[in-house]
């Protein structure tokens, strides 16, 4: 039982694309910044390494990481530093396919969001963290952890995503609709437990194709890396995306859309490009995944044949609930469509549905036409662009500063006493 | 009773009663000895150390922080104990919950004040101009904030702070002149002053790295006798503003910067905060700087230019110096007579989380 006085919890949301980190009663997060760490591998001594810069410009000061003798010691960068172009500095990314495979980085980030951008000491803080749907009991059992070996805090509580989701829009239950991360993922919440055998999940790669081209002029920047640049490339082409996007009314037919005019969109470097049809094809891959066979440059995904449309993977969420609560997830679809989620396999671009313009029209008529006579479908998604940006967090923020919360979270002395599989029976 | 409006910088605090259209009427560094009274050295003399109780923007030294204000509270602005006023604080970006709460607590339990406020300085500072929206560049002497700020809301995810500030330029001031003068022993103190007087931006990039080569060389007689010779490392320091890899760090300089911070903002509000932007804080004074900085503006790949904001007549000539104070004067005008601060009872009804409450 923790007691809960007037210290406020921080809620940290580490997603595929961005973090997000601020205190529990905001209503945006405080620190937001990419979840990639731009790292250079640093072989030879510690001494070789940049020296440690003093406290008062540690803006820059990213510490050289101790890993273990067996690996190369690596420096990273987070944050805004990221921005910076340097030399040999390689992008990469804590997570794969919305799950973390890498905890020494999200080490980094979590650091780098207390202690240089919210600026708070960890240990008088409870910790809200925001975890994915399809989190397994040995990645849970590593975040609680490393959170209370590392950082002391005095609180945990791990929530799902979805039901924070859920939280945002004001409701208990709903059917979330979460795609980003690499993956899509549907899960069913009911009165703030997500119902665990009904998710449906599978990689959704989609590659954007520019029609102007990448353009990259290669600047005269030798060693910069492969990645650092799709990084960067990909940072602009997802801006294009949820700019220009549009869900078509109706499946895309390569015929109609061919003559469709097309809009432009300004490079930050002050060029403009068109973008005709493949506004529209991108996004109509979400409803019609064979569409992406048909795009030059995609290496088909695996499993394409089984990967079915969005519709579908509703209809088939919702059917393998409860006969009861069916009605009540039919007319409560929460389509969380995210920021824009790039994954960072060497070859594969995976887009959020971040068109939003239309998507929740397209996607009602869709279930709509599919799903029984007598239902009532409802999609809600949040207007406001920040709210989609951060619906999350905000639901996080909103379970933190609930006052009936307050004893559910995990305390220290629970830790200390039970050992941190008791995570599973408080955090459910 | 008039509120008073107290400004703490990391080098100088600005402090007075709320008159808008007034330089605030207490202007003193905030930097203070401290008496160390267990310490004697063998002559008798007395131990003294220098404090500085605001580092880099926040109160870091509470006790040093309850004597200034104490001196400037009681001493100076003439507040009698038992017959306290309204007090608005400015604050720095990013400022953490908890400094924020300690200071409340400071003001109710300590002095006894009988209302308070606080406000973000880059808010502050567009009101001193007249706007609620716009974006602030401050550069002081801690830190430097790029702050775009929508209806009188500062977008926190967009807003950068850099760990930067008058201070480091006058360290790499003193290096430079170490370098070129190596016989001289110049006092950290002087070296202050002597930036104050010398230091000024080059037109633009390139006329910078022609001045490496050639450059008039400047004459200064040090209080103690000595005689020192400046010559590019003037520029320099201005320079370091605009390339910040002189000062050793990794870093876009100001300019791009502010662009970027802007871009993080939804498309609606780019034209109306880069159109209005506002330069505040004490380093801004160096020769050259705006007109490099308006330069360097134009040359910004965005296609919306950033423009610099007039400050209106009726407002004193160094209004960039003081312009949170400004702001602070301005806006405690506003809030105070409305009852939109914390008062006495309600803290000690909630305790110092009110803050967050009460004050955006």
């Amino acid at each position: 039982m923790y007691g809960g006085d007037e210290v406020a919890a921080i809620v940290i949301d580490v997603g595929s694309y961005s973090c997000k980190a601020g205190y529990a009663g905001d209503d945006t997060p405080k620190a937001v910044f990419p979840s990639v760490v731009g790292s250079i591998e640093q072989t030879g001594d510690a001494d070789e390494s940049k020296a440690e810069k003093e406290p008062e410009d540690s803006k820059n000061g990213a510490k050289p990481m101790d890993v273990d003798k067996a690996k190369t010691k690596r420096k990273l960068y987070v944050g805004q530093e990221l921005d910076f172009r340097r030399d040999n500095m390689e992008v990469i990314s804590p997570m794969k396919d919305g799950t973390v495979t890498d905890w020494d980085i999200v080490d980094n980030i979590w650091n780098h969001a207390f202690r240089r951008r919210l600026l708070i000491n960890p240990e008088e803080h409870p910790m809200l963290i925001a975890e994915p749907s399809t989190n397994t009991a040995q990645q849970r059992e590593k975040a609680a952890e490393l959170m209370f070996e590392n950082y002391k805090v005095p609180a945990l509580f791990l929530a799902k995503n979805a039901v924070l989701t859920s939280f945002a829009s004001g409701r208990a239950t709903s059917l979330v609709v979460d795609s980003g991360g690499g993956s899509t993922v549907v899960s069913a919440v009911h009165d703030g437990f997500v119902l665990q055998k009904i998710r449906p999940r599978y990689s959704f790669k989609k590659k954007e194709i520019s029609p102007g081209e990448y353009k990259i002029v290669d600047l005269d920047l030798p060693n910069t890396t492969e990645s650092y640049k799709l990084y960067c490339m990909r940072a602009i082409v997802s801006d294009i995306k949820e700019s220009v996007c549009r869900v078509p009314d109706t499946a895309f037919d390569e015929v109609a859309y061919a003559n469709v005019p097309t809009t432009s969109y300004e490079l930050p470097d002050g060029q403009t490009i068109e973008v005709g049809a493949d506004r529209f094809k991108i996004p109509d891959i979400l409803f019609n995944p064979s569409l992406s066979q048909t795009i030059p440059g995609i290496d088909g995904f695996a499993d394409s044949i089984s990967v079915r449309g969005l519709p579908r993977m509703v209809i088939d969420s919702i059917n393998r609930c409860d006969v009861d609560i069916r009605k009540e997830l039919f007319s409560n679809i929460l389509v969380n469509a995210l920021i824009p989620v790039l994954h960072f396999a060497p070859l594969h671009l995976s887009g959020g549905s971040s068109s939003i313009l239309q998507l929740k029209e397209r996607l009602e008529k869709e279930v709509l036409e599919e799903s029984p006579q007598a239902a009532r479908v409802k999609v809600m998604a949040s207007g406001n662009s920040v709210e989609r940006r951060f619906s999350v967090w905000i639901g996080g923020s909103i379970l933190a500063s609930l006052g009936s919360f307050q004893q559910m979270w995990f305390s220290k002395a629970e830790y200390e006493e039970h050992g941190v599989s008791y995570i599973q029976r408080k955090c459910p | 009773m008039e509120a008073v409006v107290v400004d703490a910088g990391s080098k100088l605090l600005k402090a007075g009663i709320a008159a808008p259209d007034q330089a605030p009427a207490l202007v003193m560094p905030s930097k203070m000895k401290l008496e160390v009274e267990d310490q004697q050295l063998a002559d008798g003399a007395v131990v003294e150390e220098v404090v500085h109780p605001v580092v880099r923007g926040f109160v870091k030294d509470w006790d040093a922080m309850e004597d200034l204000l104490n001196y400037v509270l009681y001493r100076n602005i003439g507040w009698e104990i038992g017959d306290e006023g309204q007090i608005l604080f400015t604050e720095p970006l990013f400022t953490p919950k908890a400094l924020r709460e300690q200071l409340v607590q400071l003001m109710f339990e300590k002095f006894n004040v009988s209302g308070f406020y606080d406000s973000e300085q880059a808010v502050l500072s567009l009101y001193a101009v007249g706007r609620i929206s716009g974006c602030t560049v401050d550069i002081g002497h801690g830190k430097i904030d790029i702050a775009p700020v929508c209806e009188g809301a500062v977008q926190h995810v967009a807003s950068k702070r850099l760990e930067i500030g008058g201070v480091d330029l006058t360290n790499l001031f003193a290096q430079e002149l170490k370098r070129s003068n190596p016989s001289v022993n110049i006092d950290p103190s002087d070296v202050e002053r002597l930036k104050e007087q010398y230091a000024c931006c080059a037109e633009d990039q390139l006329a910078f790295e022609a001045l490496e080569n050639s450059c008039q060389p400047e004459r200064h007689t040090l209080p103690d006798g000595q005689v020192i010779t400046i010559e590019k490392e003037r520029y320099i320091v201005g320079e370091a503003l605009f390339q910040p890899r002189i000062l050793g760090l990794e870093d876009y300089g100001i300019v791009h910067q502010l662009v970027t911070s802007v871009s993080n903002v939804s498309s609606e509000y780019h034209r109306q905060l880069l159109e209005n932007t506002m330069l505040c804080g004490g380093t801004i004074s160096m020769t050259g700087f705006e007109d490099r900085f308006q330069g360097e503006a134009n040359l910004s790949a965005s296609a919306i230019r950033p423009t610099l904001v007039k400050p209106p007549e009726y407002m004193p000539e160094n209004l960039a110096k003081h312009s949170a104070w400004l702001g602070g004067a301005i806006l405690a005008k506003v809030v105070f007579p409305q009852n939109q601060h914390v008062t006495k009872g309600e803290y000690d009804e909630t305790g110092p989380s009110i803050v967050h409450k009460k004050c955006f």
